[in-house]
This record gives C-alpha cells, sequence and structure tokens, in this order.
C-alpha cells in the first residue's frame, strides 16, 4: 500500500513550509556567526575561523558547564523514564480513583517553570524552606539543599524529575494503551504470569515508546537553563552551570554573538551525538514493521 | 480541482465522527484554511492591517518601557499623576524583568524597531547606549540637566561621563549602603572595625554579617566596595584591569574572612536571603543594602528590628567611606516614534514635587538634594540625609561597554576563592588575566 | 493475587500522587497566605492570616488581558502544529520516500529542536519583522512551531507506526480512500497519542517564556508568563500574587488534561469490524 507522491507531499508540505521559513535561516545564521566575531550580525564582523571553537573548547568553565550538562542529561532522563515507566504500568491497571489520579500525577508538569523554580527556591532555603523546617521538627539537621557542592546538582536534579516524570509517563500510558488487548489476553491464556507478560510482551512492545519518551527527555534535559538559572545562578563556583546558560550568557549579556554562536552548535552537535542512538534506533524500528 | 481534491482529504480525515470529536472538528476548520490559501489570507491581512491601523491611530500616545516590581509601582504612579496633569496625553507602561528589559531595549535599538519613547536604563548598561549613539540627545531636546541631581548620577547621565552630552536623566538614586544593628554596637569607621564587631557578634542564633554570595551580580556587589575600601580597582585610568593588585588581594582575603561570621549556604545567598536575615535580628550586619530594602526594616509587621538598624556609607579603609552607585536612568531611545513628549514626561517624571510623591508614597530613592533634604521625607525616612551623603560620592561601577562580561568573570572567581577552591591571590590573579582578553 | 497486586500498585501510586500533590498544596496556602509570607517555621500547610487579597491583585483587566492571549497562542500553536504536524507524520511512517529522505527529514526536524532557544532568537526577531509578524499574536503562534512542529512530529510518528499497516490494508480492500482510512482507521487507535501529544503541545506553548518576552512589544499584546516574571524579581519575590496567578494560570491546562485523559485511558477495542 503506497501512497502517490501527490498526497505524500501534500500531505507532508505544511511542515516543510514552516521547517523551510522558520529553521532555515536561524540555523543557517547561526552557523555563520558562528566563525566571526561580533556583537550583533553580519555587519562589522570580523572572521576568524575556528577561533570560537578552540578558545571554547579549551575553556575551564565552558567544560565544567559541559559535564555538568551531560551529567545532569543522563541522570535525569533516566530518573524520569524509569519513574514515569513504573507510574505507568501502575495507572494502566485498573486502580481505585483512576480518573482523579491521573490530572494529579500530571500537575507538577502543568505549573509554568518560574512558578516551579520558585516553590522549590523557596523550599530548599536552609533557613526557612519547607524541607529543612520539616526535618528540624523531625529533630533532624537541616540539608544544604542548594549551597553543598555535592549536593546542588542533586537538588536540581530532583527538581526536574519531579516536574518532568508526567512526559514519560503520559507517553508510556498511551503507549500502553495502544497495545492491543487480544494480545495480552492472548499471554494470559497462555498461562504468563504478570512478571513474564512484562518482560516479554509489554516492554519488548512499548519499546519504541520508551526510545521516544528517552528521546523526548534526552533533548529538553540538555537545553535546561531556566531551573538552574533560578535556583542557583549556576553555583555553587559552577556546581550546576549549563551550557545553556552559557549560551545565554555569551548571547544575551555579553552580546558576543559570534561565541554564543559556536557555543550553540557545539551543544547542538553534542546533544545530537546523545539523540541520534535514540532516534536512529526510533527510525530504524520502524523499518520493521 | 488539485487544490479540492486535498482538501477533502484532509476534511475527512477529521471528520466529527472520530473519536476525538471536537478537537478534530475545529483542526478540519483550521486545515481547510490552510489549504486554500486566499481563505486564510484575507482574515490575517485584514487583523493585521487593523493592528497597524491601531497603532497608527494611537499617534499621541508615549510608551514607556520600564522594570517590575516595586520599580512598577513607580512608574505607575508617576503615570496616574501625569495623567492628572495631562489628561490628554496617554501613557502607556511596560512592565520587564530586568534581564528582559535589557533584551528588548538592545533588539529594538539593533534593528531599528521604534517601539519605545522612554526606557529606564541600568547605570551600568549606560557606556554601551550612549557609546552606539541609541540614545536621544538630551541636551538638544532641551533642559538638559538641573544642577539640583546628585552629582555622582549626573555624571553618569552624560557620555563621555561627566563632561559630555547628557543623554539620560537620572531617575531613581540606588546606592549601596550598609547597615549595622545600633543597639549591638558602635558604627563601624573602617573594615578592621566590621572584622572585629563581626566576630563579637557571632553567636549561636546570630551571625555576626550577612552578605549576597551568589554568582554574578551579588557576589560582585558585595565586593567591590569593599576592593575601593582598601584601595584597589577593577581597572585604572587607563582601562587596564588591576585586580591582581596587593590590594585587592587583601581586600579579597579580607572578604574571605568575613565569610567565616556568616550563615552556612551564604554562598548562595540573594537579596532574599540577606533581607530575611535582618529583618528576623538573626545578623548584625549586613555589607550590603539597596534602598528599596530599607523601609520594611522599620516596618513593625515585617521587621523585629524595627528602629534598631542604622544605615551608612561602606567603612573604609585606606580609602574613605563611599559607596557604590547602582541607579536607573531615563533615556529616550535616538528613533523614538514622539521625543518631545517623552522630554515632557521624563522632566514631569523626574521633577522634585513628583520625585517627593514617589519618595513618600513608594519609597523610591530619589535624584534631588532638594528632596533628600525635605522635612516630610525625611521625616518618614531617617536614614535618608546618610543616603544622600552616600550617593553624593558614590562611586560607579566602571564605565565600560563590557561590564556584564567583566561582572561575570569577576564573579565566578570570587565564588571559587569564597568556596575555597581556589586561593585569592590565584583567583584575582586568573580573574584579571580573563577580563584583559574581554576588554581587548 | 490480582487483587491484591492492585491495592499494592494503588498505595504506591497514591505515594506519587502524594509527592507531586504536597509542594502545589504548599503553593495553595501561598496563595492565601496574607502577611505571613512563605516561610514558616513549622512544617504547616494551613496559612496563618488567610486571605483573599492576592487572587484580587491578579484578577485584574491587564493580568485577565494576558491570559486570554495566552490562550489564544496556546490553542493556536497547539493546533497549527498538530495540523502540519499530523499528515507529516503519516507520510513520514507509510510514505515509501525515495532513498531515506524521511530520515533526512526527520533528522533535520530533530535539529531544531536540540538548538538552544536563544540561539534562534535574533534571527527568528529578523525573520518576524520581515513578515510584519512582530508583536502579533499570530506571529507567536508560528514562532512556536520551531518548537511545537518537531516536537508533534516525532511523538505522532512513534503513534502513528503503533497501527499494524495490516488494518489499513484492509481498509483499503474495503475501497476506503486515503481521507476515509485515516479518519476511520487511523485517527480512533491514535487517540491516545494525539491527546498526549495536544497535552505536551499545550503545555510547550502555555508557559513559553523568553520568546513572548522578546517578540512582543505594546502591553496588551503580552502572554501570561511574562507577567508572572515580573513578580520574580532580584529583590523579592512577590509570593501572594505568584502563588495565586500560578494556580490560576495551571486550571486550564488541568481542564484540558481532564478532557483529553478519556482518551487515554479507554481501553482499546478489539477489532475494528
Amino acid at each position: 500500500m503506497q501512497l502517490s507522491s501527490r498526497s505524500l507531499f501534500l500531505l507532508a508540505a505544511p511542515a516543510l513550509i514552516l521547517f523551510g521559513v522558520l529553521a532555515l535561516y536561524p540555523l543557517g545564521r547561526n552557523l555563520l556567526l558562528s566563525f566571526f566575531e561580533t556583537d550583533y550580525g553580519l555587519e562589522g564582523a570580523v572572521f576568524i575561523g575556528l577561533d570560537n571553537y578552540t578558545r571554547l573548547l579549551g575553556d575551564y568553565f565552558f567544560n565544567r558547564a559541559l559535564v555538568n550538562t551531560v551529567v545532569f542529561t543522563v541522570v535525569s532522563t533516566l530518573a524520569e523514564v524509569g519513574l514515569g515507566l513504573m507510574l505507568a504500568l501502575l495507572v494502566n491497571r485498573a486502580i481505585v480513583g483512576k480518573r482523579l489520579v491521573m490530572p494529579v500525577l500530571v500537575l507538577p508538569y502543568v505549573l509554568s517553570t518560574m512558578v516551579v523554580t520558585a516553590i522549590w527556591r523557596a523550599w530548599f532555603n536552609y533557613e526557612n524552606g519547607f524541607l529543612n523546617v520539616s526535618l528540624k521538627f523531625l529533630g533532624l539537621p537541616g540539608v544544604e539543599w542548594l549551597t553543598d557542592r555535592n549536593l546542588a546538582m542533586w537538588s536540581l536534579i530532583g527538581v526536574d524529575v519531579w516536574q518532568t516524570v508526567p512526559v514519560a509517563f503520559l507517553v508510556l500510558l498511551a503507549g500502553l494503551q495502544s497495545i492491543p488487548e487480544e494480545t495480552n489476553e492472548a499471554a494470559r491464556i497462555d498461562g504468563a504470569g504478570p512478571l513474564r507478560m512484562l518482560l516479554t510482551i509489554t516492554l519488548p512492545l512499548l519499546w519504541p515508546h520508551l526510545l521516544l519518551a528517552t528521546l523526548l527527555r534526552c533533548v529538553e534535559s540538555f537545553k535546561i537553563f531556566d531551573k538552574a538559572f533560578a535556583l542557583t545562578g549556576g553555583g555553587p563556583g559552577n556546581a550546576t552551570s549549563t551550557l545553556s546558560m552559557f549560551v545565554h550568557q555569551l548571547g544575551f549579556r555579553f552580546f558576543d554573538i559570534g561565541r554564543a554562536s559556536a557555543a550553540s552548535i557545539i551543544m547542538v552537535v553534542i546533544a545530537g551525538a546523545l539523540a541520534s542512538v535514540y532516534a536512529w534506533q526510533i527510525m530504524r524500528s520502524g523499518d520493521e514493521t | 480541482m488539485s487544490c479540492n481534491r486535498a482538501e477533502n482529504v484532509i476534511y475527512l480525515s477529521f471528520n466529527a465522527n472520530s473519536v476525538t470529536g471536537v478537537v478534530q472538528t475545529v483542526a478540519q476548520t483550521f486545515i481547510s484554511l490552510m489549504v486554500s490559501p486566499m481563505k486564510l489570507i484575507a482574515p490575517i491581512a485584514v487583523s493585521l492591517l487593523a493592528l497597524l491601523a491601531g497603532s497608527a491611530t494611537a499617534a499621541e500616545k508615549i510608551v514607556v518601557a520600564g522594570r517590575d516590581g516595586v520599580y512598577a509601582d513607580a512608574l505607575k504612579l508617576v503615570i496616574s499623576l501625569y495623567n492628572e496633569a495631562h489628561p490628554d496625553a496617554p501613557v502607556e507602561q511596560l512592565s520587564l524583568p530586568i534581564d528582559g528589559l535589557l533584551q528588548q531595549a538592545t533588539l529594538a535599538a539593533r534593528e531599528g524597531v521604534n517601539a519605545y519613547d522612554v526606557i529606564m536604563l541600568d547605570d551600568t548598561w549606560a557606556p554601551q547606549f550612549m557609546s552606539n549613539g541609541w540614545l536621544a540627545d538630551l541636551d538638544a531636546l532641551g533642559g538638559g540637566l538641573d544642577e539640583d541631581f546628585a552629582k555622582g548620577m549626573r555624571d553618569v547621565s552624560r557620555w563621555p561621563v561627566g563632561t559630555g552630552t547628557a543623554y539620560a536623566v537620572p531617575f531613581i538614586g540606588n546606592v549601596e549602603l550598609f547597615a549595622y544593628r545600633s543597639d549591638l554596637m558602635d558604627r563601624p569607621e573602617t573594615w578592621d572595625d566590621v572584622l572585629a564587631a563581626a566576630e563579637r557578634l557571632n553567636t549561636d542564633g546570630m551571625s555576626g554579617l550577612v552578605f549576597r554570595g551568589k554568582v554574578a551580580n551579588p557576589i560582585v556587589s558585595g565586593f567591590v566596595p569593599l576592593l575601593w575600601a582598601y584601595g584597589g580597582d577593577i581597572i585604572d585610568a587607563e582601562g587596564k584591569p588591576v585586580l591582581d593588585s596587593e590590594a585587592a588581594v587583601t581586600a579579597l582575603e579580607t572578604f574571605i574572612k568575613l565569610a567565616d561570621y556568616a550563615p552556612t549556604g551564604v554562598e548562595a545567598y540573594d537579596a532574599a536571603e540577606v533581607r530575611t536575615a535582618l529583618q528576623d535580628g538573626t545578623t548584625a550586619m549586613a555589607i550590603e543594602l539597596w534602598p528599596s530594602w530599607a523601609p520594611d526594616l522599620d516596618d513593625a509587621s515585617k521587621s523585629q528590628v524595627a528602629g534598631k538598624i542604622e544605615l551608612i556609607p561602606t567603612p573604609g579603609q585606606v580609602n574613605p567611606p563611599a559607596a557604590m552607585l547602582g541607579s536607573w536612568l531615563l533615556g529616550i531611545p535616538a528613533n523614538a516614534p514622539h521625543p518631545e513628549d517623552a522630554r515632557a514626561f521624563i522632566d514631569f517624571m523626574t521633577s522634585p514635587e513628583v520625585q517627593k510623591e514617589l519618595a513618600l508614597q513608594t519609597g523610591t530613592p530619589p535624584t534631588r538634594e532638594s528632596v533628600y533634604t525635605d522635612a516630610d521625607v525625611v521625616a518618614k525616612y531617617r536614614w535618608y540625609p546618610g543616603q544622600f551623603e552616600a550617593l553624593q560620592n558614590a562611586r560607579p561601577r566602571p564605565r565600560i561597554t563590557q561590564w556584564a562580561e567583566v561582572e561575570t568573570i569577576l564573579g565566578d572567581f570570587l565564588q571559587l576563592a569564597l568556596i575555597g577552591d581556589m586561593d585569592a591571590t590565584t583567583a584575582l590573579k586568573e580573574a584579571n588575566a580573563r577580563i584583559a582578553d574581554a576588554l581587548k | 493475587m490480582r487483587r491484591s497486586g492492585g491495592f499494592i500498585a494503588g498505595v504506591l501510586v497514591y505515594i506519587g500522587a502524594v509527592i507531586a500533590l504536597l509542594p502545589v498544596l504548599w503553593l495553595l496556602r501561598t496563595a492565601f497566605e496574607g502577611t505571613g509570607g512563605p516561610l514558616v517555621k513549622m512544617p504547616t500547610l494551613w496559612p496563618t492570616t488567610p486571605t483573599l487579597a492576592n487572587f484580587s491583585a491578579v484578577f485584574t483587566p491587564e493580568v485577565m488581558g494576558k491570559l486570554v492571549n495566552s490562550i489564544i497562542v496556546t490553542i493556536g500553536a497547539t493546533l497549527l502544529a498538530l495540523a502540519a504536524g499530523f499528515p507529516a507524520a503519516y507520510a513520514l511512517a507509510r510514505g515509501g520516500w525515495p532513498r531515506q529522505l524521511d530520515k533526512l527529514f526527520l533528522g533535520a526536524v530533530l535539529l531544531l529542536k536540540l538548538t538552544p532557544p536563544i540561539a534562534l532568537a535574533i534571527p527568528l526577531y529578523q525573520v518576524l519583522r520581515l513578515f510584519g509578524l512582530l508583536d502579533t499574536l499570530l506571529g507567536l503562534i508560528i514562532v512556536y512551531q520551531v518548537y511545537a512542529l518537531p516536537f508533534a512530529i516525532w511523538m505522532l510518528l512513534g503513534f502513528v507506526r503503533d497501527i499494524p499497516i495490516s488494518y489499513e490494508e484492509a481498509a483499503v480492500l474495503d475501497g476506503a480512500k486515503l481521507g476515509k482510512r485515516l479518519s476511520t482507521v487511523v485517527l480512533p487507535i491514535m487517540a491516545p497519542g494525539v491527546a498526549a501529544t495536544a497535552i505536551f503541545l499545550v503545555i510547550l506553548s502555555w508557559n513559553e517564556f523568553l520568546y513572548a518576552l522578546l517578540f512582543i512589544q505594546s502591553p496588551s499584546n503580552f502572554t501570561l508568563p511574562t507577567y508572572i516574571a515580573t513578580l520574580i524579581t532580584e529583590d523579592q519575590t512577590y509570593w501572594g500574587p505568584l502563588a495565586a496567578i500560578g494556580l490560576v494560570a495551571s486550571l486550564p491546562v488541568l481542564a484540558l488534561v481532564g478532557v483529553v485523559q478519556k482518551s487515554m485511558t479507554r481501553g482499546f477495542a478489539g477489532g475494528l469490524k
């Protein structure tokens, strides 16, 4: 069953048009300007070849941001997809009050990031934050959530996980829902217990959705900016500085557009490498349908 | 004909009988609009024209782009006063977060989008805006700068600093002050006094002092006055960075020592934490305090220490006491639609009567000497005479276009030194090298 | 064994719900809190000085105007992304494209999503200016496609692939043309996926801040996130109004989740004949 190329074109046209208008110029400009030194655009720009790149890659702070971003991305993606899977599997079964529970589970993601970071910044406050006050109430010492150099990153990951588990949850739930009931029935009739069903039927069928959720979260986590900026500003001492913060700083504080473009190209390359693993898997699994 | 067929194809795919009913019906309408472009362009063109026409007929309205928070309240008050006095000259207010304001103003200037008539500028943005010619010449627009304005502020409103054309008018006299508990200690004249008092008063339940330790602007704002007090500076008269001087190192070492008497977590402290510490009475001194924080200190409903806090210019050491300037100016973009109306508005905003109203009603620090010494104002804010003294002699931060970058670099290394990752000498040497790079 | 397994599942889910809910309850408390402020000495979720003042501070014409703008932009951007993305995803899944062109398209789409928003801000500003769409809601709707469209295509692609091609082939044998196939076979099965995608697109646009801040100049055209940002200044955070508007702003999206979750959690009806 093939689509005629006319149908093909018509179906894809709107997306292609939007994409062309909105993406080609910005991406192209970024790439072009990354080889120049400029404080805005092409006028007055000085060509400096790969200088921006070499300076960035040799910069201690940039590399710190790079490491932080990769660590953050990997850990939070794994946590989010893992927890999302758990929740999706649990909610998928017939449990009491399912209708009520779903909006609640999705609630953290619905809140605007600004509100979320404001809440958690207040909660993490050492003296008066809800968390430490509760701990003190229980007789336990307060924790330096955002000021301990080793803990700050984990606190940041915690906030991100809290806010974005709903993403993986919804994607995987939708995926679980699209497994035909007859497949499950057939397996049950064959005598498979719940664990066996999970491992041999559910997860393999859910694999593309797991990949999708991982891809989506990976890409988003890599661009982390708002949370880190609002919670710690990148501190203490660069423990939570991220690549996006770097680009933002270069582009919109220092107006060093050349280097900002180079930094964003580096980001795209690295994120692309991370994402292409999943993307390739997803695209490949498509061929097997 | 092929257009119709495509339309049918997509129309049918979203018929209302499908499970995702309502959404699809709406989507179907949207799709059919998309496939036949004329149906789409017409309404868009009409609404665009209406929008453009709308903005054209609002010809007499001036747009003021300002800050959010207390500054927005101040601006709102000014606008309501202005509307009383000039009911035929409508003013629209834009409230933006500080970063957003800078980005908007810069983009508009770079792209030649003439959306604003008046913009609020932080004095650290002034060098870039003024040297790039993005602001209108205020001497030419008539009026210049009144001598009543504090000298420090008048200087930064001109480019070249102090002597050149006036490009801005001082609006908010923000100057960095030093706060201490007058019931617990005497007025510190030097930083040695500060250290001694901090050590003495640092006990369980009370910290000797508090400051903003968060990276970038907070920590730099806390450190720079200290640097100046010890005779150090960021860049010298020729524009060369001099952070590796002995004076600077001593200043940083003092700063680090002070942190011993500060609460846990001070490396992430920002305004909210410092203000809470002061108001709750859990600290004896705050080395950095901004005027907008002051009224709450004497407000018994919010503060445990009403009447017990004194505000003075930053103590001296090698140099006499000097406060750091952190003020807000008003400028008219070079391509503003209504420059004369904008000038009239600015003059109104910065007139003595309006400044007095602002001070009394919103606590906005004035920029005119006459207002600081006005009896009604001083009655309400007992620290104003001292604040004006600070403002008159305030030192601005370096007048360079790359201040944002310099501040970030300095902030990064100050943090590293503060948390003990680097010793003071290395931190300052590194910072100096990078700043030299940035200034090239 | 089934029942007890279901019970444990329920408990775990409720624990998760509590963790999700607790900060929100705190936010709720802060919205009704008068002078007490957000930081507390005791772990309590009840306001010390209950008041409605914060809500009256946000139910003003200006703020509500921004709410309306947000609604317009969000609905517009979501519909546009779905409308452009669904056909594209279907074409990519079923198309039989020549020589891996589909992979190229997908890859390019992903590339766009990988770029940090800041990097595209200035060029997009220039593009909008060129088309005279600066300071318009339509301009925002279109610019949001930069992130919404790749997202929609990737999400919907996965769900289109879920549909065994045999179902569609059966429909073809029944004489169904493309349009009929899409509406009677593909979409109904994809409903959970479309619903999930719609939720994300709505949230994406509803909370988007950077472009809404940069590409709009008139106060009357600003969207809600810009207003929320002005409540968090470097000097202080206006907790009362922030909590109030934060909660109010989440209601529309929550309502949407409630409406849409029906198609997300319905069982898959076996057999289509």
